[in-house]
């Protein structure tokens, strides 16, 4: 054991001086420059100020005054409430299917294709396929002359489209990928025995979920919460489509302030996404510390 | 019954079966099927979101009011209409070019730095960096390098553009399904190959690559697919161009008579993605079942 452990540490000594360590540093360059640098400059320039088309080399916060003032706390708490209700809706929907994907589906075909299915989403353009639920569920759509004709509704319903209903609706479709592949992916690498011991040592099925199968599956969880409130906090198409002009998300507000050429505001706008979501994050992260610790969960993984 | 996990209930003789009621036990196995079958089919109906309005689309487009939601009159009048007014045409071809490029320039990066990734020392922190993208919204990303090309550098906005905003979006991917199979690369077959005198370029051309061939594949189809839809950060970095999502986008949004003809050009689009999709990724799954 020892010698191999020789052998592999002397093969790695021979790699360091091949040809592929240039890649990753040149790789690592690109992506400061093309991702970190961007990001930095982003969270600055909310800090300088628009004359005209010149920029202000000043640092002043009145930008951030201003952002405040401006009645966008409104925008930002509802931003804030329709993506974590959505990220929600998809955690309770897509945990049961991801264990029953992973634990129940015994038919390897159907394992296939569902996650062909699951997969093709992430492909998709997203406007044309939200558009449609809009003459459906319009005031003269199928739906609600459906709902007229059987008298279950004095009048076509109002609040199917362009509304908050219509948003989280939209919405639900697009990210449930995002949370089931995390899920799976960690439900499927969980022994099997573990499960079964649980059982033999009189734990309800109940019991089992809430003491091993969760537990085991946190990093997932996490995983899924993160790849879908990251994308939903900033969700531009499925609220304009869907919601009109009286759902008004933080991502349309970003849009405005840049067409309106109020570039101080719309990077200030962004970085408040990143700071709230960065905040969400990192409160999952201590609620989680809280239950044993993000590595004794990873730890629990890795056994 | 009172047995709970061993934690809680030390006593062996407890937890040992002798106080296990069968019949209990199955009734809650039961009780467990129902449920299973529930989440199976909310899960399903889900899915149905995402694919029943595709379907709506198609049949909506032979509609002769599609906005009405009501599949009559039959007509092929906006397929006929898509052919007269060839605004798309252009578009199109700027995202395949596009999506090309990307998805070559992935497939090279991600094979490239995926398969020195597990030889590094430090790899936690280049892998961070790597998919520091993914988890910063799009329309954020678009923003920020927005400001960083037109303002801080005052290009001109263009195909570039898009190209660098598309390849942040993209590579973090590609490079993931790359990772995923060269961390299980068995580094010996190289060793041994050097043993025998191949070169670094054989080893690579005829060990290395073979291996990794589905991920290299998979890098650059993962690029293809996801330049060729991406919308919100186009938004921000098109300057002038226009790619194909960004002008069925247009034509979404906009409350004007073109609504129709979207119904008809995304129809098309579908037709075409979605069996080279389904073909690759039933491939892919089924594959990866079996190995």
């Amino acid at each position: 054991m020892f010698a191999m452990k020789m052998r592999q540490d002397s093969a790695f000594a021979r790699w360091r001086g091949a040809p592929w360590v240039w890649p990753v540093t040149g790789f690592v360059v690109l992506w400061s420059i093309l991702v970190v640098v961007p990001l930095v400059l982003l969270v600055f320039y909310s800090f300088l100020q628009v004359r005209g088309f010149k920029v202000d080399w000043t640092f002043n916060l009145d930008t951030w005054a201003r952002v405040f003032e401006s009645g966008r706390w409104q925008v930002t708490t509802r931003t804030l409430r329709i993506a974590v209700t959505v990220t929600l809706i998809e955690l309770l929907i897509a945990f049961p299917f991801s264990l029953w994907l992973a634990k129940a589906c015994k038919s390897k075909i159907v394992k296939a294709v569902v996650l062909t299915l699951l997969t093709i989403p992430f492909f998709l353009d997203v406007s044309s396929r939200t558009i449609v639920w809009r003459p459906i569920f319009g005031t003269q759509g199928p739906l609600n002359s459906v709902l007229v004709d059987l008298g279950l509704v004095d009048g076509p319903i109002e609040w199917l489209l362009f509304s908050e209903f219509a948003v989280h609706f939209g919405m639900i479709a697009p990210y449930f990928p995002t949370m089931v592949f995390p899920v799976f992916l960690v439900l499927s690498l969980i022994d099997d025995e573990y499960i079964e011991a649980s059982r033999d040592l009189g734990a309800s099925p109940l019991q089992t979920l809430s003491h091993v199968t969760i537990p085991l599956a946190m990093p997932g969880i996490m995983a899924g919460i993160v790849f879908t409130l990251v994308p939903t906090m900033a969700e531009y198409a499925v609220p304009q489509l869907m919601g009109g002009f009286t759902v008004n998300l933080l991502g349309r507000s970003v849009e405005s302030a840049l067409t309106a050429l109020k570039y101080p505001t719309a990077a200030a706008l962004s970085t408040f996404i990143i700071a709230l979501l960065a905040a969400l994050l990192a409160a999952l992260v201590l609620l989680l510390h809280r239950r044993g610790g993000l590595a004794g969960v990873f730890g629990a993984l890795s056994r | 019954m009172t047995a709970r996990l061993a934690d809680s209930a030390p006593d062996p003789l407890v937890t040992a079966g002798t106080t296990f009621s069968g019949r209990r036990w199955w009734r809650s196995l039961q009780h467990a099927q129902v449920w299973i079958r529930i989440s199976a089919w909310l899960g399903f109906l889900t899915l149905g979101l995402t694919y029943i309005p595709i379907i709506w689309l198609a049949v909506m487009s032979f509609s002769g009011r599609p906005l009405s939601g009501i599949p009559k009159p039959l007509t092929l009048r906006w397929y006929t209409e898509m052919t007269d007014d060839l605004r798309w045409v252009e578009p199109l071809e700027t995202s395949i070019v596009l999506a090309v490029i990307v998805g070559l320039f992935c497939m090279v990066i991600a094979t490239a730095v995926g398969r020195a990734i597990p030889r590094l020392r430090r790899r936690g922190s280049v892998l961070l960096l790597a998919t520091l993208p993914m988890f910063v919204p799009g329309l954020t990303m678009g923003a920020a390098l927005f400001f960083f090309f037109r303002s801080y550098l005052t290009l001109k906005l263009g195909e570039w553009s898009i190209f660098f905003g598309h390849l942040v979006w993209a590579l973090p991917f590609s490079l993931l399904l790359v990772l995923v199979l060269a961390s299980r690369f068995d580094h010996r077959l190289l060793e041994a190959a050097a043993d025998l005198g191949a070169s670094a370029w054989h080893r690579f051309w005829h060990i290395e690559f073979p291996i990794m061939r589905p991920a290299i594949v998979g890098a650059g189809l993962f690029g293809f697919l996801l330049s060729f839809t991406e919308l919100p950060r186009t938004i921000f970095l098109h300057g002038r161009t226009v790619s194909m999502p960004l002008f069925q986008w247009t034509q979404a949004s906009a409350h004007h008579s073109q609504v129709p003809l979207t119904f008809a050009l995304a129809s098309v689009m579908f037709a075409v993605t979605l069996p080279i999709m389904g073909g690759f990724f039933w491939f892919l799954f089924a594959k990866l079942d079996r190995s």
